[in-house]
């Protein structure tokens, strides 16, 4: 009978060895492993430390940021929605990060460590970072601005407020509304501004103290809506009748950031419109946030 | 007393005994953990109707009306249900499994729970306090036929230690082992294409098993769809294994497995499904079509929540990976490395030659005085043992490569792969025992006796203890390479699907105040619902406030399934309760699976 090559004596061995050492040591992470996980007193003790030196205006993080429910269950009453659904995290000077496994979070690079303290299989770090200061906010302040829509041949109606957003006459989806929406799964606080049929929604806001930067933020809200179409949306963002930029937004972009440098204005006064377009809109559910910034 | 003397045989026969034993009992022992899934609750509600379906038929033919059952309007009064998703040989079983096994508490509080009326107490043979149990007792039945085949295939090449490992390894796979126990058809599948592809080799070389092959096909048939998929991966064997009659410009004679499996296979399918019986054509099509044109639900895969075809060519790349990742990062990593270690051990054979230095000869002179037919077209020929399990392993992780296939279910598309990967493990495990038994002085005999058993055991030891680490949440578990529960978040794998991971948290809304009863469930569906309340783990008086956003703005509390594409609930919590602050979220290993909001909770 011819028999099967035998593994060579060194392959072998190296084999046996690896696969036997392999087996010892999944077997010891898998029994271990569990116990590598921060408890409820470790969240506890965390919260408390974070809890002692909070202060208005501060960001809470977790570290991954998978975590993020656990610690809202814990600081959750000191994160409202429109922290959690920040535009960005430029706006925080100091930020808390409640990290595990050597996790660190994005929200608190570029920062110096104020405070580091460790809580089981926690640690909590107080960082300090330079913060943008935020001259005006757009979606906080969207009662200062007025929305109308263009048809294609110019005509333009006016969309009052009704409750708590903009309508516009006749189409009962054409509302621009600050709302919680969720962009490439992930929540932000912004305004919601789905396009039109052969049309522009123009939103306006008419005295707006700029810093040295516009920054904008665009995405399309809505999963289901992302997966049942694929239009592109316009964002066209006008200051002072001066056109400075066309932005357009795909499903895959997810929540994109664009700056727009105003440092040649910085401290004035300015009307800034932005208009919203699609060559396709249907099921486009358009957000936008934006910030002036120093 | 003398201790007889056992055969071979029977041996072996104790030992298959014992690994299916052991199986039914490791899994009855805690599936009670493992919640309910969409699906299943969907299958435990079809299950049942179908039972209702012959229990009428037992009346009819009481009553002298047999034919009644078979008139369209009362086949369609049971049998859509569930149609045309999925064929039923699996849920039959599982709603005759519960109305045999089941503590019958039916005629109490939990009457109007039933999907079809309960006409009085069922008389049973109560062998689970769960009525959920009993519907899952079929599929746990499959798991150990599941194990003890692969026992029984590893044997026909391996000693006994490693092909008792490969048993083990089989279903020691957390994600195997989590849908092992529970009513649905991702396990029975994969029993199922153990079966054939069992019976295909064995049919080789003897023509009885070619007639079972197509049998057991047609019952495949009758399981799931995936079963479309067994004859591609079988004929490229059978090529691969008749390459010689290729070369020589002779087509290979079409083996009799074939021919069963294109004459029986329709007509189990057909004879089984009484839904197709009064418009086959029509239904027919519209079954392969629902499949044929699957949605794709979504599902996180390395960080992006996939939901449609990709249309880039980047992500059609990453897409791609998504099979062979997914084993990579779910499979025990020791059971991987002897796979890898049988591989190389499959491709350094030559023809004729044993899989296993202990184990019989390949090639022909093996198939004895047989002569090669249609009847037995191996008899003639190496049956390519590595070609075998390259195909029945790669086959079904290549399908799901293709980017514009769903991916929605994860390992459980390509589940039918791991018994092979399993049968390869076990191959590399007979290759290194030789190597640690060189290791032994020869003088310690007893030593050397012991060593592959102990060799088995060291090497399913992880598998066995990282399966134990998963339960009950093994959708959510990664292995070690990926780094454990949160090695897999980190990496942006898929947590969960279809809302089963609640079980935990049963007892928090059982105690619950009468005032906050209006239970927003998400992804657990009513029929979960209903379940866990006629299973006695949910107070009757927790009330369901249905799906979606509107649902959910009519509860008083409410739970969130953490699945990428579920934020949008999320920031409807955080409006309509005004809070961020979950009131408790249910974790394994500090990574969230269920999060809880309670209205007005401080």
């Amino acid at each position: 009978m011819e028999t099967p090559p035998r593994l060579t004596t060194r392959a072998g061995l190296a084999a046996l060895a690896a696969v036997s050492l392999l087996a010892l040591v999944e077997t010891a992470s898998a029994i271990v492993a569990p116990y590598r996980a921060p408890t409820d007193q470790d969240w506890r003790a965390a919260a408390a430390q974070v809890r002692a030196g909070f202060r208005p205006g501060d960001l809470i993080v977790a570290a991954p940021a998978w975590a993020d429910p656990i610690l809202r269950v814990y600081l959750g009453d000191l994160i409202p929605a429109e922290v959690a659904g920040r535009m960005d995290d430029e706006r925080f000077e100091r930020v808390w990060e409640i990290s595990q496994r050597g996790a660190t979070s994005e929200a608190a690079a570029g920062g110096t460590v104020a405070e580091k303290s460790r809580f089981g299989a926690l640690t909590v770090r107080r960082v300090q970072r330079p913060a943008a200061a935020v001259r005006y906010d757009f979606v906080a302040r969207w009662t200062d601005a007025h929305a109308s829509r263009r048809g294609a041949g110019g005509a333009s109606v006016d969309c009052p407020r009704v409750s708590d957003r903009l309508q516009c006459p006749d189409v009962a989806y054409n509302t621009v509304r600050r709302q919680l929406v969720e962009v490439d799964t992930r929540l932000r606080m912004a305004l919601l501004a789905p396009p039109v049929t052969q049309g522009t929604v123009v939103i306006e806001y008419p005295h707006v103290p700029l810093g040295r930067s516009l920054v904008v933020a665009t995405g399309l809200h809505n999963v289901w809506l992302r997966k049942e179409a694929s239009g592109p949306v316009d964002l066209r963002v006008v200051i002072d009748g001066v056109f400075d930029g066309t932005f357009t937004t795909r499903n895959d972009d997810g929540w994109a950031l664009h700056r727009i440098d105003t440092t040649a204005r910085a401290g004035q006064v300015a009307a800034v419109r932005f208009e919203i377009m699609s060559p396709a809109p249907h099921a486009r559910q358009f957000a936008l946030a934006a910030e002036a910034r120093f | 007393m003398k201790i007889p003397r056992l055969d071979t045989r029977r041996i072996d026969g104790l030992i298959t005994f014992g690994l299916a034993l052991a199986t039914v009992i490791w899994l009855l022992a805690v599936e009670g953990r493992q919640g309910f899934g969409r699906d299943e609750g969907q299958y435990f509600r079809a299950g049942e109707r179908y039972w209702g379906w012959f229990e009428e038929l037992g009346s009819n033919v009481a009553n002298g009306e047999f034919k009644r059952s078979f008139t369209a309007p009362v086949i369609d009064r049971y049998w859509t249900d569930n149609a045309p998703d999925h064929p039923v040989i699996m849920k039959t079983l599982y709603g005759m499994s519960w109305r045999a096994f089941h503590r019958c508490h039916c005629t109490g509080a939990t009457r109007g729970l039933h999907p079809i009326p309960v006409k009085g107490r069922h008389i049973t043979l109560p062998l689970f306090a769960r009525e959920s149990t009993a519907f899952r007792f079929p599929a746990i039945l499959f798991a150990a036929l599941l194990v003890a085949m692969v026992y029984r295939f590893a044997r026909g090449w391996l000693s006994r230690p490693p092909a008792a490992a490969a048993a083990v390894l089989t279903l020691a796979q957390p994600h195997y082992f989590f849908h092992a126990p529970i009513s649905c058809f991702d396990a029975p599948i994969t029993t199922m294409a153990f079966a054939v592809g069992f019976a295909y080799w064995k049919s080789l070389r003897s023509r009885r098993w070619g007639i079972a092959a197509g049998v057991l096909f047609g019952v495949s048939l009758g399981v799931k769809h995936n079963a479309w998929l067994m004859p591609i991966f079988l004929v490229g064997h059978y090529l691969w294994m008749r390459r010689g009659d290729l070369r020589a410009r002779r087509f290979p004679r079409p083996p009799l497995a074939f021919v069963a499996m294109l004459v029986l296979g329709p007509i189990i399918f057909f004879a089984h499904w009484p839904w197709l019986w009064n418009s086959p054509v029509t239904r027919t099509r519209m079954y392969i079509n629902r499949h044929l044109q699957h949605e794709h639900y979504n599902f996180e895969y390395l960080g992006f929540n996939w939901n449609n075809p990709p249309t880039t060519t980047g992500r059609k790349l990453i897409r791609s990976t998504a099979p062979l990742v997914g084993t990579a990062l779910t499979v025990p990593v020791t059971t991987l490395a002897l796979a890898a270690v049988g591989i190389a051990a499959l491709v350094r054979r030559r023809r004729g030659q044993p899989v296993a230095p202990e184990g019989p000869e390949e090639g022909p002179a093996n198939a004895g005085d047989q002569k090669p037919s249609w009847l037995q077209p191996g008899a003639d020929v190496d049956r390519a043992p590595g070609a075998f399990l390259l195909v029945q392993t790669l086959g079904p992780l290549a399908v799901l490569s293709v980017p514009s296939t769903p991916i929605f279910g994860g390992v459980k598309h390509f589940m039918t792969a791991m018994p092979y990967l399993a049968v390869l493990a076990g191959i590399g495990a007979s290759r290194l025992i030789p190597v640690l038994a060189g290791l032994l002085p020869a003088a310690r005999a007893r030593l050397r006796q012991f060593a592959p058993a102990a060799f088995a055991v060291l090497v399913c030891l992880p598998a066995v203890v990282e399966t134990r680490r998963s339960h009950p949440d093994g959708l959510s578990h990664y292995n070690l390479l990926a780094g454990g529960f949160a090695g897999g978040a980190s990496l942006g794998m898929n947590r969960q699907f279809w809302g089963y991971a609640v079980v935990p948290m049963l007892d928090v809304i059982n105690r619950d105040e009468p005032a906050n009863r209006a239970m927003y469930w998400h992804d657990v569906i009513h029929d979960a619902v209903n379940m866990y309340k006629r299973d006695g783990r949910l107070a009757l008086e927790v009330g369901d406030t249905g799906f979606g956003e509107d649902a959910l703005r009519r509860s008083q509390t409410g739970i969130l399934f953490y699945e990428k594409h579920w934020a949008i609930y999320e920031s409807w919590f955080w409006d309509s309760y005004g809070t961020t602050k979950p009131f408790m979220v249910r974790e394994r290993e500090g990574v969230p699976l269920v999060t809880m909001y309670r209205r007005g909770a401080p």
